[in-house]
């Protein structure tokens, strides 16, 4: 009997033993795997007890706040859709997207100091509070770029050329972020694609706003000057394709500036060929072709062909932003910022400052130059050819009364339907503070349909309205 | 020092512990520190010491350790419910009350262990009415009929039957123990005794069923089998018993995991809950999950991500079936060992009453009370860790139930009394002092008992 006694009591302390090896192995081994299991919520509820960080306009509005529920904080976009394509969301269902991103381990407080502090805050069982964010952006400047945009598919982008400070960046469609878990699905299948930002990451042809690139190219090389007098036939043949202006137009004797303001594509054709493939791919890589912008959120590159595998009609059509050339928004305001500055691209950013709860400013953004592709007296010669698109040219409609605004209108054709139309811009023209790029899509001409919305913008930019 | 010294000396700290963990609950909740917690505190302290003081009198030789590891253990659970929700931990204590009054009746009325014996049939019966009453009268809660609702309190009757039950086995081998042992024919070279003393074997293994079929109970299903199992065995030391009675239980099992469903459903979980974490699987995968947020040392009392902003708790069940999983997301892995070693060390002094016993009666009785309550706690444990299928069973002491902790009282009063017995023996072997007038438990006796019921 004893001894059947002390086996029962072994078989009891294997037993005994076996759930202490496996709840070891559940709550050491197998911890970190379980934690970040895709079915597991607590990370979420973790995150939900900190009081995420505000993030607040430059000119003091709240984009981004928390209202609390008991021990629980829930993200709420006071501006609705008007922020959505860079501030993004912060969504327990479907994670982050956008400054919220980006910016979430200073918005979490688990960077730098504060990261220390959530420590402490632990310890005494308060909510620990997150970093707040002081953007770039003017939501006077926003509202007016998306109110001039209005209900047409595109995107605007205003930016400060001296410090690449992002002003405004509207894209549509876009979507509220306070209801992005119920609108998750619809988003995600929407042929309109409302969750890209359409001024950073989408790729469009630019057409004749592309010339700013070549004529600074042309400027620089001294391959032209403003005053060099081109003859216009209507057409011009390239490697056996014809270039025709658009509109069928025929301009006759005219001087390069004119070829500029008229946006002239038989013009540029001949400059484009005569400068080569390598050239031009060499001026469109200094205004940073190929290269994804320098700044936080994300953004596509701007596509200019290899050279190698360019004949002379292809150069010919890359020389009016034709062809395989693609580019973004945001591109585009860049390349105008480098006319505006002197030839000196400077690195877009959007986060002026990240603050604690104190708003002592914990980390603040200095610009920066990005590239330089013009020297200031190419950038200076260009600044004149673009005040002559408004003056006198296809981008009067941008005119503002009192203030120089120089430009360039685009046209870009595309297979099916209207061109997209562009115009990219700054001004004042002496003291520039101010650059915008406009894109709406399938509408028209660039004069037309984008200068008018790059005025209203940098009226706004500029506080005249 | 005296064994209720020992007793004493053991309470204290496990009771200055519950008391801070109620304060640190109700600071983490309040912030302030108000009497409120320290009365949860202070009335363990007095039932405690009341039932310490009742051991003093009516049992003065048994173990000292079962008593502190009880009180700690019921007292976490407490402190557990209370920090779920504060009303379920005032009908929690109610029933600590209740447990601990019958806990002393059991040991004022079962003053002699002859009591047990004596009435080993009435206890057998009532033990098998109990244990089958929610069959016929009983409500379905959870998919399991074990509820008997009288007014407003809601009693598991089979928790107290399996306890009658084990007492009636360890009285009843007793009488037939000499039959099982002493084979009389061979069949194929094993030994076997005559068909009617496989009779327990097989009505164990009857019952066990029909609380799987009728019932839809796993856990008191399988608790009961592997108790009365485990008595065999002490009983004749035989494995041939547990062998048979084990390809029984799997036979029997099987055959009813492709009858019924809900048993289908319980291993389908066990082998992989991960393929439907927000359906099927959601209970153990939350357990799992809870675990692994406590990690090593755990979230600390009351900081764990136990409710949700309605109060509804994360996990189903969690103040009963899966109360571990919260002392594991709270205390940590640390903590969660030190409950199991609570459970193991219990087991331990349980099978000691056992071994020191030189009857047989008080040696089955202590086995089988002390097989049941490991098995217990094993099996929840183990099934909320996933080590094994899930059976829905209480925690012994810890887990929010009435029944459970009257039930367990019943069995520690039982345990304690078998113990004082032992022990008296023992210091009355080394000492010959004046006969107490108690009949010997010794297998004369047994036999003799056995002429005349038995054959």
């Amino acid at each position: 009997m004893d001894k059947s006694l002390r086996r029962l009591f072994l078989i009891f302390t294997l037993m005994f033993l076996a759930l202490i090896v496996r709840l070891t192995y559940v709550q050491v081994w197998a911890a970190p795997g379980l934690k970040v299991n895709p079915s597991n919520t607590r990370a979420i509820e973790e995150e939900m007890k900190v009081d995420r960080g505000a993030i607040i306009s430059a000119d003091g509005v709240e984009l981004a706040v928390n209202h609390q529920q008991g021990e629980y904080f829930f993200r709420e976009y006071p501006q609705g859709d008007l922020t959505s394509p860079w501030l993004g969301y912060n969504s327990l269902q479907y994670g982050r997207a956008g400054i919220e991103r980006v910016y979430n381990e200073d918005l979490s407080g688990q960077s730098g100091i504060l990261g220390l502090t959530n420590y402490w805050d632990q310890i005494l069982n308060r909510p620990h509070r997150g970093a707040d964010l002081k953007l770039t952006i003017n939501m006077s400047v926003q509202k007016a770029a998306a109110n001039a945009l209005g209900n047409r598919k595109g995107a605007v982008v205003a930016l400060d050329p001296r410090t690449g400070a992002v002003l405004a960046m509207v894209s549509y469609p876009r979507y509220d972020p306070n209801k992005l878990d119920d609108l998750w699905k619809q988003l995600n299948s929407d042929p309109d694609t409302p969750l890209l930002n359409r001024a950073a990451q989408g790729l469009y042809p630019p057409g004749s706003v592309f010339k700013m690139v070549v004529a600074g190219a042309a400027l620089q090389e001294n391959a032209v000057s403003p005053d060099t007098i081109f003859q216009d036939t209507g057409t011009v043949t390239a490697g056996g394709y014809v270039v025709r202006n658009y509109g069928g137009n025929v301009y006759g004797s005219h001087d390069f500036a004119q070829a500029f303001a008229k946006s002239i594509n038989t013009t540029f054709a001949k400059v484009g060929v005569a400068l080569g493939a390598d050239t031009l791919a060499r001026y469109a890589g200094d205004f940073g072709f190929g290269e994804t912008p320098p700044w936080p959120l994300a953004g596509a590159k701007s596509v200019f062909p290899d050279p190698g595998t360019m004949d002379k009609a292809h150069v010919a059509q890359a020389s009016f932003g034709q062809g395989e050339v693609l580019t973004t928004p945001l591109e585009m305001a860049l390349v105008a910022s480098a006319v505006a500055n002197g030839g000196k691209i400077m690195k877009p950013y959007i986060v002026d400052q990240v603050l604690d709860y104190h708003q002592k400013v914990l980390e603040e953004t200095h610009s920066q130059t990005w590239m330089q592709p013009l020297t200031p007296e190419t950038a200076a010669t260009l600044k004149q050819l673009m005040i002559g698109v408004v003056t006198g040219g296809t981008g009067t409609s941008a005119a503002i009364s009192g203030v120089q605004v120089a430009g360039k209108t685009g046209t870009a054709e595309v297979e099916n339907g209207e061109p997209h139309a562009w115009f990219a811009a700054f001004a004042p023209a002496n003291d520039p503070q101010v650059v915008v790029a406009v894109l709406v899509e399938n509408s028209g001409t660039g004069g037309s349909v984008a200068a008018p919305v790059a005025r209203q913008v940098i009226s706004a930019a500029l506080g005249l309205q | 020092m005296t064994f209720r010294t020992r007793e004493l000396v053991f309470l204290i700290p496990a009771l200055i512990l519950t008391t801070l963990g109620f304060a640190l609950v109700y600071t983490h909740r309040s912030a302030e520190l108000t009497p409120a917690s320290l009365v949860y505190g202070g009335l363990f302290v007095a039932l405690f010491v009341i039932a310490h003081l009742g051991c003093r009198v009516l049992a003065k030789q048994a173990d000292p350790y079962l008593l502190p590891i009880t009180a700690l253990l019921s007292t976490l659970g407490i402190v557990m419910i209370y920090r779920l929700d504060e009303t379920m931990a005032q009908q929690q204590a109610i029933w600590l009350v209740v447990g601990l009054a019958v806990f002393l009746l059991v040991l004022a009325f079962v003053r002699n262990l002859n009591v047990l014996r004596d009435h080993r049939f009435i206890i057998g019966i009532a033990g098998l009415l109990l244990l089958l009453v929610t069959a016929v009268f009983g409500r379905e809660i959870n998919g399991a009929r074990l509820w008997l609702a009288i007014g407003p309190v809601h009693f598991q009757p089979p928790e107290i039957g399996k306890i009658l039950l084990v007492v009636f086995f360890a009285a009843y081998l007793v009488d037939i123990r000499e039959v099982l042992t002493v084979s009389t024919r061979r069949i194929l070279g094993v030994p076997l005794p005559p068909f009617r003393y496989l009779a327990p074997l097989l009505t164990i293994w009857a019952l066990s069923m029909a609380l799987m079929v009728f019932m839809k109970d796993l856990g008191t299903s399988l608790l009961f089998f592997g108790a009365l199992l485990a008595l065999l065995y002490v009983a004749t030391g035989r494995l041939f018993y547990v062998l048979v009675g084990i390809v029984l239980f799997l036979a029997g099992a099987t055959l009813l995991y492709y009858l019924f469903q809900h048993v289908q459903v319980r291993v389908d979980i066990w082998l992989d809950p991960w393929k439907d974490p927000s359906g099927k699987g959601y209970q153990i995968v939350q357990s799992l999950f809870a675990l692994a947020a406590g990690g090593l040392f755990g979230r600390g009392l009351g900081q764990g991500y136990l409710t949700l902003q309605s109060g509804e708790t994360i996990i189903p069940a969690l103040e009963t079936d899966f109360i571990f999983s919260a002392i594991g997301e709270e205390l940590g892995l640390i903590g969660a060992v030190g409950i199991i070693l609570l459970y193991f060390i219990f087991v331990y002094r349980g099978f000691r009453i056992s071994i020191k016993a030189r009857e047989d009666f008080p040696r089955l009785l202590a086995a089988g009370l002390t097989s049941i309550f490991g098995l217990q706690a094993f099996l929840i444990v183990g099934g909320v860790i996933k080590l094994i299928p899930l059976t829905g069973i209480t925690l012994p002491f810890v887990s929010k139930g009435g029944s459970s902790i009257v039930a367990n009282f019943i069995l520690l009063a039982l345990l304690l009394r078998a113990s004082d017995y032992v022990n008296r023996k023992e210091s009355l072997q080394r000492s010959p002092g004046p006969e107490e007038g108690r009949p010997d438990f010794g297998n004369k006796v047994a036999v003799g008992q056995m002429t005349r019921y038995g054959a």
